[in-house]
């Protein structure tokens, strides 16, 4: 189990490098931001001083160095759009995607599983198709005509929700939650379904077709045999072998999640690292995007890694031989 | 933990209070990047912070220069000007404003720290007179020099200096970054960049307020069909701009209103004038054409910018024959005709040129700069299609596009001129003088194009005191700019803004929102 993790930390080290690397060579061809940073009465000089300032007149390998330097230290320099320093806004960002990511991975899990289990037992039923007829929808639309759809009938068209925002936040000192103010709240519930409905349908399809797979084996067919009671049948014994390709996906999409959040909260004006990122691609400001890309990539590789090891936890067979049956 | 629930209850009840009085909450797609009013010189930062601080002199609704925190100016002869301040102004944060800001603020926005540095380029000196008197002395003559200030905003020398803000910072940032003291209207009460930007009434503000507004939220809203949601449901009272395609759907619309107007800004098409050769498609490498005049001339007759106007930008555009529109001072009267839209005449000085099969060529074009940038390029690309100029379009984002024109990588390109001193000379500084360094002129000028007379009339203009006579040369060079056809001047780019049905406002030519002249009702 050791040995396990360190080989997968190690791992992880070599994909955040091999990351930096690709993003930062392309941030040559994301365009210009001295022109951004300077108006339209500047002259050749200014664009050479900032330049030299910036730092962006050296080679690439002593950029990538400076920056790989910085980044271990917890530095990531300072925005060009802001002039203030790159950890500190993403600090600021942070709990904004965080939020609308946790919410939404709620939203997906429960009502993923719950749909999911649901839609297999009654697999006959009307509502059962009605729900797997519906759950097309949310995985063929495209995440921001879903956003532009909610938008249209709940704000526009009924005014129940607000249109854009995050509502108003309470600042705890080390975060600034939307979770405490009715605005907030309300503000939440469209980006949240936004985001979170694609994962829903894509795990309570999972969920059902495994769950489908699992109750035609013959252990369920035993225990029925045995006189045990539906319910018992299927969340015990079926349900929990259905689990294990289940938390994969799972896993995997809450990291997507977070990193798709830019669709939505670009829709949304939601102010999180993701509509951050957006802002400064297109002001080209490439402190941000190297700290959001290396943000996103930690978080991919810590996913993976809790997704391994809850393979050990949930799966038995994975203890037996368990320093070379898995890689 | 409970604490902070009671704080947050304590803070909803506050907010619950505010927003029963006047609160006007408006979203643009840009974000001032910076409070600091010397730090960029770009339309979002001057506009937003115009509320805040003050110059010398500001314009009023028609763009008019009126008194700010100077009462009068006159000329010292041919010396520079001498401007009478305001007495009995304090900043927000109580200092008492005297000539001595003045001074420092010019040493601040003159400085090489600062985007402002060129509008002070003609002083040669700023000297203290007395407490509420100061001098502006120039090299040369200047007419136009308060009309060049109107956007220079003072700064409290004591708030600077206390603050570790003597000069602005572009790369780091500093205290005035985030926060500002000016003598404004309005005084800064929050500021999250990119996200909220609080503004509030001055209550010891010199002026005599003509708006009702007790708060004023800034949210920046980059999605164009997010804003108008926004403006339709309410959420808020004004968005700049509305897409042109969405304007008349949302006037239709009850409770919105959409205000048209003709912004500063002229579209053209810029060409190489001193490259050799073509650089794109089939035909690179051949001798440039643009290098003629009549094909120029004939790239004019072809574009049909009526069309243009029509379908693309939806009649809110006007059309422009000058480098810039008829609202700004020494605009050309006489010259006001564009070359007319005649295939027969374009071909036949094609024919004349030598070039009577076309040619093709590669025609570079911004797609997030202007309105609808890249679908005015497609049109263009069809209609210098009928004369048999095949152009292949390459439109990008703004952000690699200078570095394109800069290298010269382009046969053809499409340029947006506001000028910021809102006067005809401008542009022939920026984009017709021959480029010179040192000189700092022609920066924008990527097609090199040069004419002596041009280069010799701009000297003359800058330091013309005498109206009729400046207003005479800058007739002249107007007449060259369109005979040799420096640029094919397209239109006036439009201004569309938004606003709930109970927002009464001014829309001001240069794009800036003056919270003064909001009313909420």
């Amino acid at each position: 189990m050791l040995a396990f993790t360190i080989r997968r930390t190690f791992q992880s080290v070599v994909v955040l490098l091999v990351v930096g690397l690709v993003a930062f060579s392309m941030f040559r061809f994301v365009g210009d931001p001295v022109d951004n940073m300077l108006g339209q009465e500047r002259t050749g000089a200014d664009i050479e001083r900032l330049r030299t300032q910036l730092g962006l007149d050296q080679p690439f390998p002593v950029q990538y160095f400076k920056f790989l330097r910085g980044a271990v230290q917890g530095n990531f320099g300072v925005s060009y759009r802001q002039g203030r320093a790159v950890s500190g806004i993403i600090a600021e960002r942070l709990p904004a995607t965080l939020e609308l990511a946790a919410v939404s991975a709620i939203l997906a899990v429960v009502f993923g599983f719950g749909l999911g289990v649901f839609t297999a037992i009654r697999r006959d039923g009307w509502a059962a198709n009605t729900i797997m007829t519906l759950s097309l929808v949310g995985v063929s639309l495209p995440t921001f005509l879903i956003g532009i759809l909610l938008i249209y009938l709940f704000s526009v068209e009924l005014n129940w929700l607000p249109s854009f925002g995050r509502g108003d936040v309470v600042d705890l000192g080390w975060w600034r939650t939307g979770l405490l103010t009715e605005s907030g709240l309300k503000a939440l519930i469209l980006p949240a379904i936004t985001l979170g409905l694609y994962q829903m349908t894509l795990i309570m399809r999972l969920v059902r077709s495994e769950m489908l797979e699992v109750l035609r084996q013959d252990y369920i067919r035993f225990a029925r045999a045995r006189g045990l009671k539906e319910r018992v049948v299927h969340f015990r014994h079926a349900l929990k072998n259905t689990l294990i390709p289940v938390i994969t996906v799972t896993g995997l999409q809450l990291g997507s999640i977070i990193a798709f959040a830019i669709i939505t909260e670009t829709v949304f004006q939601w102010p999180g690292v993701g509509l951050l990122f957006i802002n400064s691609i297109q002001f080209v400001d490439i402190p941000i995007m190297a700290a959001y890309l290396m943000l996103i990539s930690v978080m991919f590789v810590g996913i993976n890694l809790v997704v391994d090891l809850l393979y050990f936890a949930i799966d038995p067979r994975l203890h037996v031989g368990s320093s070379g049956v898995k890689g | 933990m409970l604490k902070s629930l009671l704080n947050g209850a304590l803070a909803l009840t506050l907010l619950g209070t505010a927003a029963s009085a006047e609160t006007f909450r408006w979203a643009s797609k840009t974000d001032p990047q910076t409070m600091d009013p010397h730090a960029v010189n770009s339309a979002p930062v001057l506009g937003f912070l115009n509320n805040v601080y003050e110059g010398l002199v500001r314009r009023g609704k028609t763009m008019a220069i009126e008194g700010a925190l100077a009462e009068r100016w006159e000329a010292i002869g041919g010396d520079g000007w001498r401007f009478f301040l305001r007495k009995g102004v304090t900043f927000q944060d109580g200092a008492a404003f005297t000539a001595e800001d003045v001074l420092f603020s010019y040493q601040r926005a003159s400085s090489e720290a600062a985007d402002t540095a060129s509008w002070f380029a003609p002083v040669s000196e700023v000297k203290i007179v007395d407490e509420f008197t100061i001098d502006f002395l120039t090299k040369a003559p200047n007419p136009i020099f308060p009309d060049s200030i109107a956007n220079f905003m003072i700064m409290d020398k004591g708030w600077a200096e206390a603050n570790s803000a003597v000069l602005p910072s572009k790369d780091e940032g500093n205290y005035a970054t985030l926060n500002a003291n000016g003598t404004g209207a309005f005084k800064l009460v929050e500021r999250q960049p990119g996200l909220k930007t609080v503004l509030e009434p001055f209550e010891n503000w010199w002026g005599k307020p003509e708006h009702n507004i007790t708060r004023a939220e800034f949210t920046p809203i980059q999605n164009p069909a997010t804003a108008v949601a926004a403006l339709i449901s309410g959420d808020v009272d004004m968005i700049n701009p509305v897409p042109i395609q969405d304007a008349e759907r949302l006037q239709q619309r009850g409770g919105v209103t959409v205000i048209q107007g003709i912004e500063a800004r002229v579209i053209m098409l810029g060409m190489p004038h001193k490259a050799e050769m073509l650089k794109y498609t089939a035909d690179a490498g051949k001798p440039n054409p643009f290098l003629d005049v009549r094909v120029r001339q004939a790239v004019a007759h072809a574009v049909n910018v009526e069309a243009i106007l029509a379908k693309t930008m939806r009649g809110a555009a006007a059309p422009a024959s000058q480098l810039v529109s008829p609202a700004m001072r020494g605009y050309s009267p006489s010259l006001e005709a564009r070359p007319a839209y005649d295939l027969a005449k374009a071909k036949s000085l094609l024919a004349d040129a030598g070039y009577a099969d076309g040619f093709t060529f590669g025609l570079k074009c911004p797609n997030d700069r202007y309105l609808n940038d890249e679908a005015v390029c497609q049109a263009v690309v069809s209609m210098l299609a009928q004369i048999g100029l095949k152009a292949e379009l390459d439109a990008m984002p703004v952000r690699n596009y200078w570095t394109e024109l800069r290298a010269d990588n382009y046969d053809m390109y499409l340029l947006g001129w506001s000028p910021g001193t809102f006067d005809a000379e401008h542009p022939i500084r920026f984009l017709a003088a021959t480029p010179n360094k040192e000189k700092k002129l022609g920066s924008w000028n990527f097609g090199d194009f040069s004419n002596g007379r041009i280069d010799e009339l701009l000297p003359m203009i800058q330091s013309e005191i005498d109206d009729g006579k400046r207003q005479e040369m800058l007739n002249e060079s107007a007449k060259i700019l369109q005979d040799e056809v420096a640029y094919v001047p397209l239109y006036v780019q439009p201004l569309v803004w938004g606003t709930g049905k109970n927002i009464a406002l001014t829309q001001r030519p240069d794009n800036f929102l003056i919270l003064r002249w909001v009313t909420v009702n």
